[in-house]
Protein backbone atom coordinates (compact mmCIF):
# COMPACT_ATOMS: atom_id res chain seq x y z
CA UNK A 1 0.00 0.00 0.00
CA UNK A 2 2.62 2.40 1.31
CA UNK A 3 4.80 1.17 -1.79
CA UNK A 4 1.76 2.21 -4.51
CA UNK A 5 1.32 5.89 -2.73
CA UNK A 6 4.63 6.34 -3.40
CA UNK A 7 4.83 5.05 -6.55
CA UNK A 8 2.11 7.56 -7.70
CA UNK A 9 3.96 10.55 -5.53
CA UNK A 10 6.63 10.34 -7.86
CA UNK A 11 4.63 9.38 -10.84
CA UNK A 12 2.23 12.73 -10.35
CA UNK A 13 5.62 14.72 -8.82
CA UNK A 14 7.38 13.68 -12.25
CA UNK A 15 4.12 14.68 -14.67
CA UNK A 16 3.42 18.03 -12.67
CA UNK A 17 6.76 19.52 -12.77
CA UNK A 18 7.28 18.76 -16.79
CA UNK A 19 3.93 20.34 -17.09
CA UNK A 20 4.82 23.28 -15.20
CA UNK A 21 8.05 23.81 -16.27
CA UNK A 22 6.99 23.69 -19.98
CA UNK A 23 4.33 26.30 -19.21
CA UNK A 24 6.57 28.64 -17.22
CA UNK A 25 8.75 27.83 -20.39
CA UNK A 26 6.02 29.19 -22.67
CA UNK A 27 4.44 31.85 -20.90
CA UNK A 28 7.73 33.50 -20.14
CA UNK A 29 8.44 32.98 -24.18
CA UNK A 30 11.83 31.18 -23.32
CA UNK A 31 11.44 28.62 -25.41
CA UNK A 32 14.04 29.94 -28.38
CA UNK A 33 16.54 30.84 -25.18
CA UNK A 34 15.98 26.88 -23.64
CA UNK A 35 15.07 25.35 -26.62
CA UNK A 36 17.87 21.74 -25.51
CA UNK A 37 15.54 21.81 -21.79
CA UNK A 38 11.90 22.63 -23.34
CA UNK A 39 12.44 19.53 -25.90
CA UNK A 40 14.04 17.50 -23.18
CA UNK A 41 10.62 18.11 -20.64
CA UNK A 42 8.24 17.76 -24.10
CA UNK A 43 9.87 14.53 -24.87
CA UNK A 44 9.45 12.94 -21.44
CA UNK A 45 6.24 14.86 -21.29
CA UNK A 46 4.66 12.78 -24.63
CA UNK A 47 6.64 9.77 -22.74
CA UNK A 48 4.90 9.87 -19.77
CA UNK A 49 1.45 10.64 -21.35
CA UNK A 50 1.68 7.67 -23.49
CA UNK A 51 2.54 5.37 -20.39
CA UNK A 52 -0.29 6.58 -18.18
CA UNK A 53 -2.54 6.26 -20.59
CA UNK A 54 -1.56 2.68 -22.27
CA UNK A 55 -1.11 1.75 -17.74
CA UNK A 56 -4.80 2.92 -17.15
CA UNK A 57 -6.30 1.37 -20.09
CA UNK A 58 -4.57 -2.07 -19.90
CA UNK A 59 -2.73 -2.31 -16.30
CA UNK A 60 0.47 -2.25 -15.13
CA UNK A 61 1.27 -5.55 -15.88
CA UNK A 62 -0.02 -6.02 -19.24
CA UNK A 63 2.05 -6.92 -22.19
CA UNK A 64 0.76 -3.17 -23.48
CA UNK A 65 2.70 -1.23 -21.13
CA UNK A 66 5.24 -3.45 -20.76
CA UNK A 67 6.02 -2.73 -25.05
CA UNK A 68 4.82 1.05 -24.44
CA UNK A 69 7.18 1.29 -22.31
CA UNK A 70 9.95 0.30 -23.33
CA UNK A 71 9.55 1.65 -26.84
CA UNK A 72 8.98 5.32 -25.32
CA UNK A 73 12.32 4.37 -23.24
CA UNK A 74 14.09 4.04 -26.89
CA UNK A 75 12.19 7.47 -27.91
CA UNK A 76 13.90 9.55 -24.38
CA UNK A 77 16.81 7.86 -24.75
CA UNK A 78 17.49 9.32 -28.63
CA UNK A 79 15.99 12.94 -26.77
CA UNK A 80 18.76 12.58 -24.23
CA UNK A 81 21.55 11.95 -26.42
CA UNK A 82 20.14 15.20 -28.67
CA UNK A 83 20.12 16.77 -25.67
CA UNK A 84 23.62 16.22 -24.91
CA UNK A 85 24.13 17.45 -28.14
CA UNK A 86 22.22 20.55 -27.60
CA UNK A 87 24.43 20.95 -24.55
CA UNK A 88 27.46 20.67 -26.29
CA UNK A 89 26.49 23.29 -28.79
CA UNK A 90 25.51 26.24 -26.23
CA UNK A 91 29.11 25.50 -23.87
CA UNK A 92 30.35 26.09 -27.40
CA UNK A 93 28.84 28.95 -28.27
CA UNK A 94 32.18 31.41 -28.63
CA UNK A 95 34.67 28.12 -29.88
CA UNK A 96 33.74 27.47 -33.29
CA UNK A 97 36.41 25.78 -34.37
CA UNK A 98 35.78 23.26 -31.30
CA UNK A 99 32.25 23.14 -32.20
CA UNK A 100 32.84 21.43 -35.31
CA UNK A 101 35.21 18.93 -34.17
CA UNK A 102 32.61 17.97 -31.57
CA UNK A 103 29.85 18.02 -33.74
CA UNK A 104 31.75 15.21 -36.16
CA UNK A 105 32.56 13.48 -33.24
CA UNK A 106 29.42 13.40 -31.63
CA UNK A 107 28.02 12.18 -35.60
CA UNK A 108 30.41 9.40 -35.01
CA UNK A 109 29.57 8.26 -32.11
CA UNK A 110 25.76 7.63 -32.44
CA UNK A 111 26.97 5.62 -35.94
CA UNK A 112 29.25 3.65 -33.46
CA UNK A 113 26.63 3.10 -31.20
CA UNK A 114 23.95 2.11 -33.87
CA UNK A 115 27.00 -0.19 -35.20
CA UNK A 116 27.89 -2.21 -32.12
CA UNK A 117 24.36 -2.64 -31.18
CA UNK A 118 22.89 -3.81 -34.87
CA UNK A 119 26.13 -6.45 -34.51
CA UNK A 120 24.79 -7.89 -31.58
CA UNK A 121 21.16 -8.03 -32.56
CA UNK A 122 22.38 -9.74 -35.84
CA UNK A 123 22.85 -12.82 -33.69
CA UNK A 124 20.02 -12.53 -31.74
CA UNK A 125 17.56 -12.18 -34.56
CA UNK A 126 14.78 -14.87 -32.49
CA UNK A 127 14.37 -11.79 -30.04
CA UNK A 128 14.26 -8.72 -32.01
CA UNK A 129 12.24 -6.65 -30.07
CA UNK A 130 14.24 -7.65 -26.70
CA UNK A 131 17.73 -7.31 -27.91
CA UNK A 132 16.90 -4.28 -29.81
CA UNK A 133 15.84 -2.81 -26.68
CA UNK A 134 18.36 -3.74 -24.45
CA UNK A 135 21.84 -3.09 -26.78
CA UNK A 136 20.59 -0.07 -28.00
CA UNK A 137 18.58 1.63 -25.31
CA UNK A 138 21.68 0.44 -22.56
CA UNK A 139 24.81 1.35 -25.03
CA UNK A 140 23.08 5.00 -26.00
CA UNK A 141 22.31 5.49 -22.17
CA UNK A 142 25.45 4.47 -20.91
CA UNK A 143 27.08 6.57 -23.80
CA UNK A 144 24.60 9.49 -22.63
CA UNK A 145 26.48 9.25 -19.63
CA UNK A 146 30.29 9.21 -20.56
CA UNK A 147 29.36 12.48 -23.21
CA UNK A 148 27.84 14.39 -20.15
CA UNK A 149 30.62 13.83 -17.77
CA UNK A 150 32.85 14.75 -20.62
CA UNK A 151 30.80 18.38 -21.35
CA UNK A 152 30.81 19.04 -17.57
CA UNK A 153 34.66 18.69 -17.44
CA UNK A 154 34.79 20.68 -20.78
CA UNK A 155 32.57 23.75 -18.80
CA UNK A 156 35.23 23.14 -16.11
CA UNK A 157 38.43 23.42 -18.93
CA UNK A 158 37.17 26.46 -20.81
CA UNK A 159 36.12 28.63 -17.47
CA UNK A 160 32.15 28.86 -18.51
CA UNK A 161 30.43 31.77 -16.83
CA UNK A 162 26.94 30.13 -17.86
CA UNK A 163 26.03 28.94 -14.26
CA UNK A 164 22.54 27.91 -15.61
CA UNK A 165 24.46 25.74 -18.20
CA UNK A 166 26.49 23.83 -15.55
CA UNK A 167 23.48 22.95 -13.21
CA UNK A 168 21.27 22.07 -16.17
CA UNK A 169 24.01 19.15 -17.01
CA UNK A 170 24.25 18.76 -13.64
CA UNK A 171 20.56 17.49 -13.70
CA UNK A 172 21.23 15.29 -16.15
CA UNK A 173 24.08 13.76 -14.81
CA UNK A 174 21.79 13.69 -11.63
CA UNK A 175 19.56 10.95 -14.53
CA UNK A 176 22.56 9.48 -15.80
CA UNK A 177 25.09 8.52 -12.58
CA UNK A 178 22.62 7.65 -9.85
CA UNK A 179 20.97 5.12 -11.29
CA UNK A 180 24.69 3.89 -12.35
CA UNK A 181 25.79 3.94 -8.94
CA UNK A 182 22.54 2.43 -7.84
CA UNK A 183 23.93 -0.85 -10.47
CA UNK A 184 27.30 -0.63 -8.72
CA UNK A 185 25.79 -1.27 -5.44
CA UNK A 186 23.61 -4.24 -6.81
CA UNK A 187 27.03 -5.76 -8.44
CA UNK A 188 28.95 -5.38 -5.51
CA UNK A 189 26.45 -7.04 -3.38
CA UNK A 190 25.63 -9.74 -5.84
CA UNK A 191 21.89 -8.69 -6.72
CA UNK A 192 20.60 -8.86 -3.05
CA UNK A 193 16.94 -8.10 -2.75
CA UNK A 194 16.98 -4.51 -1.38
CA UNK A 195 19.36 -3.76 -3.66
CA UNK A 196 17.14 -4.95 -6.47
CA UNK A 197 14.10 -2.88 -5.35
CA UNK A 198 16.51 0.23 -4.74
CA UNK A 199 17.60 0.06 -8.31
CA UNK A 200 14.20 0.39 -9.88
CA UNK A 201 12.99 3.39 -7.27
CA UNK A 202 16.23 4.90 -7.81
CA UNK A 203 16.28 5.64 -11.59
CA UNK A 204 12.42 7.12 -11.18
CA UNK A 205 14.13 9.30 -8.10
CA UNK A 206 17.04 10.31 -10.33
CA UNK A 207 14.67 11.66 -13.08
CA UNK A 208 12.54 13.43 -10.50
CA UNK A 209 16.52 14.99 -9.10
CA UNK A 210 17.26 16.13 -12.12
CA UNK A 211 14.00 18.08 -12.96
CA UNK A 212 14.09 19.51 -9.27
CA UNK A 213 17.51 20.63 -10.65
CA UNK A 214 16.36 21.91 -13.85
CA UNK A 215 13.24 24.10 -12.37
CA UNK A 216 15.73 25.69 -9.84
CA UNK A 217 18.11 26.60 -12.51
CA UNK A 218 15.23 28.16 -15.07
CA UNK A 219 13.62 29.66 -12.43
CA UNK A 220 16.51 30.93 -9.74
CA UNK A 221 19.41 30.63 -12.60
CA UNK A 222 19.94 33.89 -14.81
CA UNK A 223 21.55 33.03 -17.97
CA UNK A 224 24.63 34.27 -18.69
CA UNK A 225 24.85 35.94 -22.32
CA UNK A 226 28.32 36.45 -23.57
CA UNK A 227 28.51 39.48 -26.42
CA UNK A 228 30.88 40.79 -28.28
CA UNK A 229 31.96 43.79 -28.82
CA UNK A 230 33.89 47.18 -29.91
CA UNK A 231 35.57 44.77 -32.09
CA UNK A 232 38.09 45.54 -35.30
CA UNK A 233 39.54 43.66 -37.39
CA UNK A 234 42.50 42.09 -36.93
CA UNK A 235 41.94 42.03 -32.81
CA UNK A 236 41.04 39.97 -30.59
CA UNK A 237 37.67 39.57 -29.82
CA UNK A 238 36.68 41.26 -26.81
CA UNK A 239 34.08 39.77 -24.52
CA UNK A 240 31.35 41.32 -22.09
CA UNK A 241 29.41 39.13 -19.55
CA UNK A 242 25.76 39.95 -18.80
CA UNK A 243 23.39 38.50 -17.08
CA UNK A 244 19.58 39.04 -18.93
CA UNK B 1 42.23 14.07 -42.91
CA UNK B 2 44.32 13.59 -39.74
CA UNK B 3 41.42 15.72 -37.85
CA UNK B 4 39.19 13.30 -38.73
CA UNK B 5 41.26 10.31 -37.45
CA UNK B 6 41.51 12.12 -34.28
CA UNK B 7 37.60 12.73 -34.00
CA UNK B 8 36.56 9.00 -35.02
CA UNK B 9 39.43 7.49 -32.18
CA UNK B 10 37.75 10.60 -29.71
CA UNK B 11 34.16 8.30 -30.88
CA UNK B 12 35.49 4.97 -30.52
CA UNK B 13 37.35 6.00 -26.67
CA UNK B 14 33.55 7.32 -25.79
CA UNK B 15 31.96 4.36 -27.10
CA UNK B 16 34.16 1.94 -25.95
CA UNK B 17 34.55 3.31 -22.58
CA UNK B 18 30.55 3.37 -22.46
CA UNK B 19 29.93 0.00 -23.31
CA UNK B 20 32.79 -0.92 -20.83
CA UNK B 21 31.23 0.74 -17.74
CA UNK B 22 27.98 -1.01 -19.05
CA UNK B 23 29.29 -4.03 -18.88
CA UNK B 24 30.73 -3.65 -15.42
CA UNK B 25 28.04 -2.40 -13.75
CA UNK B 26 25.25 -4.35 -14.93
CA UNK B 27 26.67 -7.52 -16.34
CA UNK B 28 25.43 -9.20 -19.32
CA UNK B 29 21.62 -8.15 -18.47
CA UNK B 30 19.71 -10.83 -20.97
CA UNK B 31 16.13 -9.92 -20.17
CA UNK B 32 13.87 -6.66 -20.72
CA UNK B 33 12.66 -6.58 -17.43
CA UNK B 34 15.77 -7.41 -15.57
CA UNK B 35 16.91 -4.71 -12.83
CA UNK B 36 19.74 -3.67 -13.93
CA UNK B 37 18.22 -2.40 -17.17
CA UNK B 38 18.18 1.61 -17.22
CA UNK B 39 15.43 3.63 -18.08
CA UNK B 40 14.01 7.19 -18.25
CA UNK B 41 11.16 8.64 -16.19
CA UNK B 42 8.98 8.50 -13.84
CA UNK B 43 6.75 6.22 -14.72
CA UNK B 44 6.54 2.37 -12.84
CA UNK B 45 8.82 0.26 -14.55
CA UNK B 46 7.04 -2.83 -16.31
CA UNK B 47 7.38 -6.06 -15.37
CA UNK B 48 8.36 -8.71 -17.97
CA UNK B 49 6.06 -10.48 -19.51
CA UNK B 50 4.66 -14.28 -18.69
CA UNK B 51 6.63 -16.34 -20.83
CA UNK B 52 4.94 -18.11 -23.79
CA UNK B 53 4.03 -21.84 -22.83
CA UNK B 54 5.51 -24.60 -24.64
CA UNK B 55 3.64 -26.52 -27.29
Amino acid sequence: MDNSIASYVLQYAGSSLEAGLLLYLGWGRQCKKQRAVFFGLFALLIAGAGRDYTAYQFGLRSPQYFYVYWSTDYLLVISAFLLVWLFFRRACLCEEKMWRYIRLSLGFIFFLVVGISVLSISRNQDHLFTYFTIEFNQNLYFTCLVLNTLLYLLLQQIESTDDQLGLLVCGVGIQFAGPTATLALLHLTSGQHFAESLATSVMRLCTLGMLLVWAYAIVRVRESTIKVTGRRIGEPALLEVTAD
Amino acid sequence: MKNLVVTLLLALLVVLTAVSVRRTVAGNATTVGSPTLMAIGTEPVPLPPPPKPSK
